[in-house]
Formats: C-alpha cells, structure tokens, sequence
C-alpha cells in the first residue's frame, strides 16, 4: 500500500453569502465525522473568494457547501471558477440543500459535481464520498 | 322526627369502621384502586396483547409517558392548586395573564410580509392595511439584517429577496408611504443593527410628520438569540449585549410606549432545541439582557414590563400547552423571586405564539395544513398570548402563494369561532397529565436555568459554545431518530410518496430589483454632503469607543444619508466582527 491510504479524507464545510441556516450543515459536519473523516467549517458570510482560499490553505478534498438561501446560482459557479484559477479544481466540489431541480444541470455544468436535495440521507452522502475517496486513493496509487 | 339520619352522619364524621370498609379515605383508596387496575384490567391485556411501541416517550422531551394519569401523579409532583395554577390575571399567572382570558378580545391575528425594494413593500402593505390588518411586520432583506448595503460583494443575489432592503433614509421614506392614521403598530425584525435600524425609522416617522405617540413600534433587540442559533449577528456578543442596551434605554426614555425587545425563543425551537432548552436559554437570555439595563441604574420594575417573547410551537401537543403555561409561571416566579419586582406587570409575560414552521414539510405540503390547525389549537389551549401568526402551508417551498395566505388566515379563524377552546379560560387546567408535565417542565427549565448561571448566565454559555453545542446535538438526535425510523414523520419517514418529485418553485426576484436598488444607493451616495457625513460616522465611532448611548450619534448619522453598511461598519471599527470556530459553533 501506498502512503495515502493512511490519509483521512478531509472535508471542507462552507456557507456562502447570508445564509446563515445550520442545521443542515450542523448534521451533515457530525454524520461525516462519526464515519472518520476530517471536518472543517468555514462559518457563516464566506464569500466564494473566501472558500476556495480557505480550501487551498487547509489543502481539503472536498469542499460541500450548504445552501438554503437560493443565491446558489450566483455563488457555486463563482465558487468552482475560484477553486480553478487557483490549480484546486480536482477537487470535489459538492453541494446540499434547497436546490430546485431545474438548477440541478446549470450547477453541474459550472463545476459542483453532486447536489444533494432536501431530505437525503446522511449515509448516501457518507457512502458517495467513500466511494470517490477510494478510487481517488486507488488513482493515486497507480501514479505513484 | 327520627333520630337514624343524625347517627348516620356521627358516624361518618367519627369514621367508623364499617364506614371505612365500604368506602375507605380518598387518598388511600385511590393507590390501591390504581394497583387494582393495573394488576387485574391493564396488566392481563397488555400480557396478553403487548404495546404498539417498546417504550412511549413525548417527542421532544423524550420523557416517558405514563398509561394513565391519576390524582396520584399530582401528589407525586407535589401539585398544589392555588401555589402553582391560581386564578387568570393573577400570580403566578399560569392560567393566563389576562384576568378574563380571550372572553374579552381574541389574541391578534398578524401576518409577516415584507421583500423588494421600498415602494414594493408599502404596496404590499398598503394591501394588508386595506384587508383591515392593523400591524404589520416589517423583515428586512439578509444584507441589511446582517449590516451591509446592497452593493457590498457579500450581498450579491439578496437584495431585497428575503425583505425589504434598506440603504439609507430614503429607502424607508419610500416604505413608510402608507396610511399610518390606520397602522397602529409595525414590528421591525431587524436585529443586529438595531441603532441604525431604530434611528432610520424615528427619523422617517419624523419626516412623515407620525406623532410616535399615535403609533407602536416594536423592535426584536434581543440579540443574545443570533449567537445562540440564528447567525445574523455583526459584532461581539458582549458588544451585542451593549449595543441592544443602548436601544432599549433610549426607548424607553424617549419613546415609554413603544416595545423595545423580543426574545424570539421561537428561533431555539426552530434551530430545533426542545422546550426546556427554549425556555431555559430564552429565560437566560432575558436576565442578562435585565441584569444589563439594571446595571445603568434602571429598576426592575421599569424595564420587566417591557419584556416580550415570541414562541414557537412543535407537534406534540401536550409539551406545547404545558410549555405555554409554565412559561407563564417561571417568568412571574423569576421577576418577584429572583429580582423582588413588586409590580404584577413586571411578572406576566407578554407572549406571542405560534404555530412552528420547522415543523411543517417539504413533503405532501396539503398535510401541513393538518398540522397548523393542531398546533394553532395546542396555542390557544395553552393560552397563547397575545398575537398569533400562522406560517403557511407551502412555506418549506416558497415565498407563500394567495391561497396559502387565506388558509393560514382561515386557520386561526375556524379554531377561534368553531371549536369553542377560545370560550373558557385554560380549560385543560386540572388535567392529570397536563399538570403534571407543566410541573415536570417547570421543574426540569429550573435545574437547566440554575445550570447555565452556574455558568455564568447566558452570556458566558454563548461565549463557549454551550448553547450552540446543546442544540446541535438536538439536530444529530432528532436526524438520527428520522433517519433510523424510532420517530415518525408523515410524508417523510413514514406514509411516503415512492412518486413523489418535489418541485421547489423558488421565489426569484428579477436582477433588476438588486440592479435598481444598487444604482439608487450610488447616486446617493453622489449627491449628499460627504463631509457631514464623514463628521457623522466619525461621531458614531467615538460613542462606540467612550461607552455613550449609541443611537443619537446615529440618528445624525441617517439624517445626514449615511447608509445602513457604512454606519454598521463604523461600528465594525471600533468592536470586530463576531466569527466563532467550529467549537463554539457546535458544528
């Protein structure tokens, strides 16, 4: 085995513009700790600018921003083209919350790889990041 | 005359002990006939047919609920009727603080509205009045909640979506075109800019011509809550703490009959604290925001009477009523206890309750209507106070739809004229059960008060995260017990629709009301005298620094057109902003 296969998948929290809604964030930051991985949060009034520095400094995989305030439109593109003017687009970009279907695509198009709506289950989350984690693990271990 | 009837009653009265056989003493009789009960009716069926659940607990509380309650459950909690109930309009309040409950006047029935720019939200308002509504709540946008103007970065996509937007003077002169011989009242949810806030709209009502006598304001103002749950706080907690002291004093010295603070403890069970927690920290909350007015020299008896809350209500009904009445009970023990208030206003709580929306569904929204009606009927059972608002079905969706707007009218309505729980006063009083869980919850919102002044009080609970990480364990809990099935949600967990494609018709406002409201601010900012404005900000720093009441340097400030960011970041200069880790965050 490689060197990374130690390495803690490392998640950065992020809330984005005034929505300062936690409860979502709150219970998603807790479910991913409870199932090993590390958690960082942002706080509240984070601008896209702010994340992606934050992202690149505290070196994450996954950045999962939680929106309930319907500006997602305007902050994740913004937030993806931040996280690629700074060499960090591999990482993974998620999103969660009240998230009109027909946004889905638009979203997806500008970069946020999954968009977790309303009333999905912490361990679908869990289970998606497991899964990419491993085969990121796996890809690494192959260039090495 | 026969002489039978007299020996009958010497006997009684001497109980004899044939009498004692037939039908023994009360108190003693009853334990046995409970035991009786449960050993030879209850007990066999339940052995022979089981429970529908393993254990049955109230579902915020989680506190095990008994089959049956019986005048024994009262002498356990130690029930005494005039100390803990007492009469309506009388100490300790419990039955309600108005002498003849809601026989004399229904509680007032309000809506919120608010969004856009000035003139969309007096047309908006304009309507409500002519619909006979004689208050109006007025939301602000996020932007001007949170202390920046619309064309600061971080406000980018909420201007005006959430509220009204306000940059300076002008923004409210346009609002505040409106009929105000027919608007008794106005309530300004805007919390953490409350300086600025209060004096913009003194100075509008100014520029109106209103007399303020004629004319109630209401402010929140209890800012402790944003630092609890809510998140739209600006400055330190103590700088909060200092800056809401301010605005409190300066009403009530200049304007004694307006309202100067709300603790909105329905934001505790919104951010889904269980009801000890939301009477406890509101409790807290409030005697640290008294504890602050009493340290410049004000009495308890002048500033208690001003207080007022705002509560959310859940599904489960018996918490919500007994919540309700113990709230009543702990405010009055607490002001004459605690704080020796003398005056029976300073010890009846002014409440306004409502239906919870965080207990309403995306999902089967029609089934949320169901919901509102039960939990309207828990607030005026539980003597709801005086206002109710009812959320609407389709909240969880979007910016509420004209029919969700009659229904949730409708709602309070139909409980008030047709169900008849308006018509006599507390009338679960003397429920086996209902006491004692009032009792339980006085008791429990006790231990957990004398709990955070060991701490401190609830200043120092925020400042290390003690609040923030009580509820969020409250959130990971009730997900949990979502996710795993042990509570039952309809439409979400339980009932659920396979088919079910929510769609989530999101309120979205044109760019050209930001576009609009952005270019308005710039040519304001072009045309006014910058230098009285600069002497202004300048003025607002310096009391900020020196400790000097806060809100007369910023009604120069709004007269002279600085806007709501600047005069909120002149504020910034001086306190910092707040920006808690995660630790303290609880996330």
């Amino acid at each position: 085995m490689t060197q990374f296969s130690n390495r803690r998948l490392r998640v950065l929290l992020a809330k984005l513009g005034m929505d300062t809604h936690t409860i979502g964030v709150t219970v998603i930051a807790h479910a991913l700790r409870d199932a090993g991985f590390e958690v960082i949060f942002t706080g509240l009034k984070q601008t896209p600018e702010m994340v992606a520095n934050t992202a690149v400094q505290e070196d994450v995989d996954v950045i999962g921003v939680s929106s309930l305030s319907a500006a997602h439109l305007k902050h994740l593109p913004k937030l993806a083209e931040f996280l690629r003017a700074k060499g960090a687009g591999d990482k993974l970009l998620i999103a969660g919350g009240v998230v009109p279907f027909e946004d889905i695509p638009l979203l997806e198009q500008a970069g946020v790889r999954k968009i977790f709506t309303m009333g999905t289950e912490t361990r679908v989350i869990v289970e998606y990041l497991k899964t990419w984690w491993e085969a990121k693990l796996a890809a690494e271990a192959r260039d090495a | 005359m026969s002489t039978a009837p007299q020996m009958v009653a010497s006997e009684i009265a001497q109980g004899s002990p044939a009498q004692a056989v037939a039908t023994p003493p009360a108190a003693v009789g009853l334990a046995e006939a409970v035991e009786h009960w449960q050993e030879h009716t209850r007990g066999p069926e339940v052995a022979l047919r089981g429970e529908r659940l393993p254990a049955f607990k109230s579902q915020a509380m989680h506190w095990p609920v008994n089959p049956l309650y019986t005048p024994l459950d009262l002498e356990a909690v130690g029930f005494d009727y005039q100390r803990d109930v007492g009469f309506p309009g009388e100490y300790p309040f419990t039955r309600s603080v108005k002498p003849n409950g809601n026989r004399t006047a229904l509680w007032t029935m309000a809506q919120v509205t608010g969004f856009g720019r000035g003139m969309d939200w007096a047309k908006r308002a304009r309507f409500m009045l002519d619909q006979g509504l004689q208050g109006l709540i007025l939301e602000h946008d996020l932007p001007t909640t949170n202390g920046y103007d619309s064309d600061d970065p971080i406000a980018e996509g909420e201007v005006g979506r959430a509220g009204l937007a306000i940059d300076s003077l002008e923004d409210l002169d346009l609002a505040f075109d409106l009929p105000f011989d027919r608007c008794k009242y106005l309530m300004s949810v805007c919390n953490a800019p409350q300086p600025v806030n209060l004096a913009m709209i003194i100075a509008a009502l100014e520029r109106k011509g209103v007399d303020p006598k004629q004319f109630v304001l209401h402010t929140v103002n209890g800012i402790l809550i944003e630092y609890t749950c809510v998140g739209r706080y600006i400055y330190p907690p103590k700088d909060g703490l200092r800056i809401a002291t301010d605005c409190f004093e300066y009403m009530i010295e200049h304007h004694p009959n307006w309202a100067p603070i709300s603790i909105i403890s329905a934001q505790i069970y919104a951010a889904r604290g269980n009801p000890v927690q939301e009477l406890a920290f509101a409790m807290t909350i409030a005697m640290q925001h008294i504890d602050a007015l009493l340290e410049r020299g004000l009495s308890i008896d002048k500033v208690a009477p001003y207080f007022h809350f705002v509560t959310g209500v859940d599904m489960d009904f018996f918490e919500a009523v007994c919540k309700l009445r113990a709230f009543r009970k702990i405010w009055a023990r607490q002001m004459k206890e605690r704080y020796g208030a003398t005056r029976p206003e300073s010890m009846k709580v002014r409440v306004m309750s409502s239906p919870g929306t965080m207990s309403l569904t995306l999902q089967q929204p029609l089934n949320n209507i169901s919901r509102l009606a039960i939990m309207a009927t828990a607030c005026a059972l539980g003597g709801v106070g005086e206002t109710m608002t009812t959320p609407l079905h389709d909240e969880a969706h979007a910016l509420p739809a004209d029919e969700a707007i009659r229904v949730g009218a409708a709602i309070q309505h139909i409980v008030a004229h047709e169900t008849g729980v308006a018509d006599t006063i507390d009338p679960l009083a003397g429920s086996y059960y209902v006491e004692t869980l009032t009792k339980q919850m006085e008791d429990a919102v006790m231990a957990e008060i004398d709990k955070i002044m060991a701490m401190g009080g609830a200043l120092a609970a925020i400042e290390r995260g003690y609040f923030q990480r009580e509820l969020a364990r409250e959130q990971c809990d009730r997900n949990r017990a979502l996710e795993d099935g042990s509570r039952k949600l309809v439409g979400v967990n339980h009932l659920v629709l396979p088919e079910e494609r929510r769609e989530i018709p999101i309120f979205r406002l044109g760019d050209e009301v930001e576009a609009d409201q952005i270019k308005r601010l710039h040519s304001l900012r072009s045309r006014r005298d910058s230098v009285a404005v600069e002497n202004a900000l300048a003025a607002v720093r310096t009391a900020a620094k020196a400790g000097t009441n806060l809100v007369p340097p910023c009604l120069v400030a709004v007269k002279a057109l600085a806007t709501h960011g600047e005069i909120c970041n002149a504020m910034r200069d001086v306190f910092g902003v707040h920006h808690p880790d995660a630790q303290t965050a609880g996330v």
